[in-house]
């Protein structure tokens, strides 16, 4: 009997090298978004959705600013032809004289947003709370796939100017700070398909 | 003056451009209780202790977050000031509970390099009489070396442009931190202006030749002898090519000596910093040399910095006996001594003896200064010129008119770049 990969036609190396490079990769499954439609626009859910966690989330526990954006875009086909995005920006920070995990979230204005003295799993359902997109234009029957990404700002860098003159280190250049990113892909959907909502965002 | 227009749009630029916002983050309200600088094997509690390991200015930036408000996002800057300081691979920061209530220490956690490659522009400069100036270099690092090659284009130190390649290798710790090596190559080609040329052809004194290219070699160890005195040694191999196709070569081999004082000292919310040094180059018969002089500089430096405000002075004095190559005489009237005179028109071939002082004031970014000075040559009279600049001034980069105070018309001249 064949090896399935042999029946397959997927070479070992095709095994190797899909390995290799599936972290490149990191869309998830549709299956982890819970998006909801409140009439006019689709909100996402922070239910198994996870964005203040890894690198990100001992910068925030050492003190600085850590910027998030989502960013939302509508398809028409599978991930192919965009139509709609939206962009949200939301800096996070961790309380260091706090009690326990105390983060504060706010977003750029105007109008000016913030929120205190949040739970990790509360910060992260603040921030998904704004995260919407309208859909106008968009008919109830038309089908349509959903992505959102999430992404840190890596730390500006500083100002190339230094009391010698200007410097530029080449190796910040060649080889830049990672942000952290993950994707999320959901659909196909057709606005028909959901139960309207006034919840927005909150996990569970 | 298209290049002023557009040096001023550039300095407004960087004046105009605000500051990362702070309040984003919530521990902004948390006071600054001290910042603690680490690296491998070594802690600096900035509060109690001081260190010698960053420039001033940076060590004055660490210790004015004590004791106020935490501006997280200016953190991001002076880790990466470190960073370059102390060609660090990283510096992290981090922002910790203090031993007062709402008060937190920032610490800075300085991780070495083990190998790091920069592009440095450490000069660019146009002057409305001179034209532009400029150096550039890449550098490698590899902990405590250096491995810097770069360009230079320059009519602004001396009486001629030199124009060529500098190769640099430097260790800055050899066995120990309090002694350093350093290898100089240089090798230009040299323009001369056409007033050096005709003083040349006039000139009654005893003013060696013009030449058309000239290299150097120049092997230097620095040790601390104690905080904060340096005394550098070494020697300059300089070979010269005359003009012409065949020009002859004539060299001037000095020995070299340095010795140099740094002193700051803090009070509340000032800062003073006093500089001075002496260096005596020798170039004599025994080194086997066809120039044979000795040159010998001494100058005072004096900062006192408060709040916005800075007030600077810069005292600076030399000497030449003997017959010294046109490339070692001394200049005024360039970017940095005697402002707003032109060299050429001063003393195009430069002088062996020189005297100048420089009284700076700033307030944010504005600058005003009065300088004066007088270069001549010996048994010639003694001339006292003066200049008075205003300009703006941010970070490396400057933009200044000076006027030198003459009897008759008044003959700006406009400076602008990047004047470390």
């Amino acid at each position: 009997m064949a090896e399935p990969s042999r029946g397959l036609q997927i070479s070992r190396r095709g095994w190797l090298m899909a390995g290799l490079f599936a972290p490149l990769f990191p869309a998830r499954a549709a299956d982890s978004l819970i998006v909801t439609f409140d009439g006019d626009n689709l909100h996402i859910s922070s239910l198994g959705v996870h964005f203040l966690q890894g690198k990100s989330l001992n910068r925030l526990k050492d003190g600085s600013t850590v910027e998030y954006v989502a960013t939302v875009g509508l398809f028409r086909d599978q991930f192919a032809s965009q139509f709609k995005r939206t962009e949200s920006h939301f800096f996070v920070s961790y309380d260091v004289l706090g009690t326990g995990d105390v983060f504060a979230v706010s977003t750029p204005g105007p109008p000016l947003r913030r929120a205190t003295n949040l739970s990790l799993s509360a910060a992260e359902t603040w921030c998904f709370e704004r995260i919407g997109v309208a859909t106008t234009g968009l008919a109830r029957d038309q089908q349509f796939w959903l992505q959102l990404e999430l992404r840190t700002v890596p730390p500006k860098l500083d100002s190339i100017l230094g009391p010698r003159g200007i410097h530029v280190d080449l190796l910040d250049v060649l080889i830049p700070g990672s942000d952290e990113k993950q994707i999320f892909r959901w659909g196909p959907k057709r606005l028909e398909d959901f139960v309207v909502t006034r919840q927005r965002g909150r996990a569970g | 003056m298209k290049c002023v227009w557009l040096g001023s749009l550039f300095l407004a630029g960087l004046l105009a451009a605000s500051p990362q916002d702070s309040d984003n983050n919530v521990n902004a309200r948390y006071t600054v209780e001290t910042v603690i600088l680490s690296g491998k094997g070594w802690t600096t509690d900035l509060q109690s202790e001081t260190t010698n390991k960053i420039s001033t200015g940076l060590l004055h930036d660490l210790t004015s977050l004590i004791g106020h408000k935490l501006n997280p996002s200016h953190l991001d800057s002076l880790a990466q000031s470190l960073k370059k300081e102390l060609s660090a691979r990283e510096v992290i920061h981090r922002i910790v509970r203090g031993d007062v209530p709402e008060e937190v220490r920032v610490e800075f956690e300085v991780r070495p390099a083990r190998a790091g490659l920069a592009m440095n522009v450490n000069q660019f400069l146009y002057n409305s009489k001179q034209g532009f100036s400029g150096s550039g270099e890449a550098a490698l690092t590899t902990g405590p070396q250096v491995f810097a090659l770069g360009l230079v284009s320059n009519a602004d130190w001396l009486p001629e442009r030199f124009s060529g390649i500098v190769a640099r290798y430097e260790d800055r710790s050899v066995g120990t931190d309090r002694l350093s090596f350093k290898f100089e190559a240089e090798t230009f080609h040299t323009q001369w202006n056409q007033a050096t040329t005709a003083a040349m052809s006039t000139n009654p004194l005893d003013v060696p030749d013009l030449y058309r290219a000239r290299q150097a070699f120049q092997p230097t160890a620095t040790v601390v002898l104690f905080r904060p005195l340096t005394l550098t040694v070494g020697a300059r191999i300089e070979r010269f090519e005359g003009q012409g196709p065949a020009g002859p070569i004539t060299a001037a081999d000095a020995a070299i000596a340095d010795l140099h004082y740094h002193q700051t000292l803090e009070g509340a919310g000032t800062q003073q910093d006093f500089d001075a040094d002496c260096s005596l180059h020798s170039a004599t018969r025994t080194l086997n040399t066809d120039y044979v002089y000795s040159l010998r500089t001494a100058g005072v430096r004096y900062q006192y910095r408060h709040g916005k405000q800075v007030i600077l002075e810069n005292a600076w004095g030399g000497y030449i006996s003997g017959l010294a190559p046109l490339s070692d005489r001394f200049v005024l009237g360039n970017a940095e001594y005697l402002r707003g005179w032109n060299k050429y028109e001063i003393d195009p071939l430069g002088g062996n003896r020189v005297i100048s002082n420089s009284v700076e004031y700033h307030y944010g970014p504005l600058q005003a200064f009065y300088d004066m000075g007088a270069i001549w040559d010996e048994s010639q009279p003694i001339v006292a010129r003066h200049s008075v600049g205003l300009g703006l001034r941010e970070s490396v980069f400057s933009l200044a008119v000076a006027i030198p105070i003459r009897a008759g018309h008044v003959e700006p001249i406009f400076m602008m770049g990047i004047l470390p």
